[in-house]
This record gives structure tokens, C-alpha cells and sequence, in this order.
């Protein structure tokens, strides 16, 4: 199972002299379900995007399962990216329709049609949107959107899944329904990173760490 | 009711037009997409969308000098002056600041948004590259229609250095500044109808481009 630790890091984006991130030090062990809390621009969106390895920190060290990931070749970053996922706050959805974009990570990874098809219906009936699967992505609501990219996410069944504000988007029944899915992934051993405002049901899900952020520091780390 | 030589000369102009879009777009979309790459960009994006709004004229007299048989092309045995040629080359550089100006602004929110995606999912980079360019294609496609557009639609090059030229380099804005010189209104007037008509399909085009694929 893969652990992150994100040692010393710093973060600045280009063009930019403020520090978006100051020192972070973090360790994501396997089957955890850290909680990242903060106000806007604390910098949990960025930490989450160096922690799934989109980004790549201005100073600092990444390590997955103990090697330092920016200095492996392309193919092992490959190997390594594949089983960390991650769901932006603001869906992004690609120009095809609901199954279609569930299915991309699967077919990326050369999935037969079948075994992409079963995968799909799996998590989109389990997340209670089986039914939008022919509707063209541009037409659904926020909270379908949302919803639908979090799908995408777990049919890979990743071992670590870090969402981004997965909540904002959804009303109760759907958060609910979201919070129980999450839940029985966790059950099942996959790590989840979750960076939100919002109180998540801990009596649902089993939270390990809460991390809070401050203007780009972590201030705070309650372990359960 | 429309004569053969006006017909040609519609041809013709979408030839020509269509023509120097294509040559275009071999510079102008790889070199947004490498703009796009680049981080520090902004006095680059600055001076091409000032170039944008070049006049034609000017273009059409610059090209003219270079083009000329005393201009410093000629020692070279280029002549090109007066053909189907020079105008293609000439609204080619003339469309190419806008192909730029218009897929970059296009590439530049894909290729953030889309790499990310794809890395977030675990594609490889041939995989990132594919999902980028499916993304933007129907961006990337307005942008070039927007450019054929304005080739079409230009008069100081196709005059300047394709010389008006009958059955040879007369092009649709050509044949109606003639027609209004010699009092010929009529040819002037289908003309410019065809020409309006085909600025109508492709504006409705690029709507239905920017609907279809929600395109903001």
C-alpha cells in the first residue's frame, strides 16, 4: 500500500512571490481518512494537487512509499500515479457524455469495453446516478457534475483518492449517499484525502487526522 | 442570372482564402500550443494581438515592396507578383496573428485544465497530449473559421498584390471594388451578397460550434 509524505514542502505558483505553502510537513499513511481543513487561500487546494503529484513543490520533498517521486523516471511516475486519484473541487468533465467520461481513467489504462462497462455501472448505481449515464456531460447540474467526477475517480479504484471540496456541490440526500460510498471504500482500505469546509459525518466515516491550514501552514493536526 | 465569370471568381476567393487559412494554421496552431508551454508570455501575446488589427493595406504594401521586381526578393528569381500566389501568402500572414491570438486564449485553458485531468487519472504523456487537443479541437476549429473569415473578407492585399487580375487573381472584394469604379453595380451587388451569405453560414457556424460544444 502507498504512503505520502510530504516533507519540508514549499509552494509559490509562477509569476508570484508569496508563498502559498510555508513549510509543510505531512504523512498520508495507508488506509487513513485525513480530513484538510482551513479558510479560502489557507492552501488546501494546492497541498492536495502536490499530494496527488499534479504539482510539483518550489522546494521540498515529495516521498511515495519512501522514494522521492519527482526523481523517478516517467514510467515510475506512471506506475505510482496510478494508484493515487484526484477529484478537483470544480468538476472538470470531458465532451461526451456521463459514461463516457466515468470510463476515461479505465480506458487510459486499456480496459476491455466489458470490463469498463461493469466497473461503470457499478459505482454509478452505487452513487444513485445509473440513470444519467447517456446524457451529455454539458447538461448536467453542478451537483451531477460533481458527483460524475467523483465516479470517475472510483472506478479506478485508486488507493488513495484525494477530493477537493467533494461536498460543496451536493444537497443532504447526495452528500449522504456520497459520505456512505466513501465510507465503505474506506472500510475496504482505500485512503481518502478530504479537503472541505463543511463537517463531515464522523460517525459515518472514520476520520484519522483532521489538518488544519493556515495562510499556507499546517497550524494544526488532531489525530483520532 | 449569375454569370460563369462571377462564379469563378467566387471560387476562386474561397480557393484562395481557403488556401492561405490552411497554410496558416501549419504555423499559427503549432506555435499557440507552444505558447502555451511557455510561462512568461505576456509582452509575446501583447505584441500579436496588436497584430491582429494590422490593416490590410499596409500588409498589401509591404508585401508589394518585397514582392516587386526591383524589391529584394527578385535576385532570388521569386515572382510572384500579381498571382493567386502572392495573395494566398499575403492573407496568410495577415490571418496569422488572429489564429494565434484566438486558439492560444483557446489551448491555454485547455492544456492547464486538461493536463491536469488526465495526470489526476493517470494517463501517460502521450495520453495528457491526445485529451488536450480532443478537448480544444472545436476551439481550435472556430478559431481557424474566424480566420477564413477575415481572409475572405480582406481587399487591400488581394488588390495590392494580386492586381485584380480577370479570370486569374480577381477575387470576390476585388471584382466588387471594380464593379463600383465602372458603374457595374449589379455583378457588385451579387458579389457582395454571396459574400455577406457566406459570412452568415460561418458566424451561425462558429454559434453552433460554441453551443454544440459549450465553448465560452
Amino acid at each position: 500500500m502507498t504512503s505520502i509524505e510530504l516533507r519540508g514542502v514549499w509552494h509559490r505558483y509562477v509569476g508570484s512571490n508569496d508563498w502559498v505553502l510555508k513549510n509543510v510537513s505531512l504523512t498520508i499513511e495507508p488506509k487513513e481518512v485525513v480530513v484538510i481543513t482551513g479558510h479560502n487561500g489557507s492552501g488546501k487546494t494546492t497541498l492536495l494537487k502536490i499530494a496527488s503529484l499534479i504539482y510539483r513543490p518550489t522546494k521540498g520533498e515529495v516521498l511515495v512509499g519512501g522514494k522521492e517521486f519527482w526523481s523517478l523516471t516517467e514510467d515510475e511516475k506512471l506506475v505510482i500515479r496510478r494508484k493515487v486519484v484526484y477529484v478537483h473541487e470544480k468538476p472538470i468533465l470531458l465532451r461526451d457524455t456521463v459514461l463516457g467520461n466515468v470510463a476515461y481513467g479505465l480506458r487510459v489504462r486499456g480496459l476491455s469495453n466489458d470490463e469498463l462497462l461493469r466497473r461503470c455501472k457499478e459505482v454509478l448505481e452505487e452513487l444513485g446516478i445509473w440513470g444519467l449515464k447517456d446524457v451529455n456531460a454539458y447538461k448536467l447540474s453542478v451537483g451531477q457534475a460533481q458527483l460524475v467526477a467523483i465516479a470517475r475517480a472510483l472506478t479506478l479504484n485508486p488507493e488513495v483518492l484525494l477530493l477537493d471540496e467533494p461536498y460543496a456541490h451536493l444537497d443532504m440526500k447526495k452528500k449522504e449517499v456520497l459520505t456512505k460510498v466513501l465510507s465503505r471504500r474506506s472500510v475496504e482500505g482505500m485512503t481518502l484525502v478530504i479537503a472541505t469546509h463543511q463537517k463531515i459525518d464522523s460517525t459515518e466515516l472514520r476520520i484519522t487526522k483532521t489538518v488544519t491550514l493556515e495562510n499556507g501552514e499546517v497550524v494544526n493536526i488532531i489525530m483520532k | 442570372m449569375i454569370s460563369d465569370e462571377t462564379i469563378a471568381t467566387i471560387l476562386r476567393s474561397i480557393y484562395v482564402s481557403g488556401t492561405a487559412t490552411l497554410l496558416a494554421s501549419v504555423w499559427s496552431l503549432p506555435t499557440s500550443y507552444v505558447l502555451t508551454l511557455k510561462r512568461r508570455v505576456g509582452v509575446v501575446e501583447a505584441v500579436i494581438e496588436s497584430l491582429v488589427g494590422i490593416p490590410t493595406v499596409l500588409l498589401g504594401l509591404l508585401l508589394y515592396i518585397l514582392l516587386s521586381s526591383s524589391g529584394p526578393l527578385a535576385p532570388l528569381g521569386i515572382k510572384l507578383l500579381y498571382t493567386p500566389q502572392a495573395i494566398i501568402l499575403g492573407e496568410s500572414i495577415l490571418v496569422t496573428p488572429l489564429m494565434i491570438s484566438t486558439s492560444y486564449r483557446v489551448l491555454k485553458n485547455s492544456v492547464v485544465m486538461y493536463s491536469e485531468l488526465a495526470l489526476s487519472l493517470g494517463a501517460s504523456k502521450t495520453q495528457v497530449m491526445t485529451l488536450v487537443i480532443r478537448e480544444s479541437l472545436p476551439g481550435v476549429v472556430a478559431s481557424i473559421i474566424m480566420s477564413f473569415s477575415r481572409a475572405l473578407g480582406e481587399l487591400g492585399i488581394a488588390m495590392m498584390v494580386g492586381g485584380n487580375i480577370s479570370g486569374y487573381t480577381r477575387v470576390m472584394t476585388t471584382a466588387i471594388a471594380l464593379g463600383v469604379v465602372r458603374g457595374e453595380f449589379e455583378e457588385a451587388i451579387v458579389l457582395g451578397l454571396v459574400l455577406m451569405a457566406i459570412m452568415v453560414v460561418i458566424s451561425v457556424t462558429l454559434k453552433l460550434i460554441n453551443k454544440v460544444y459549450g465553448i465560452d
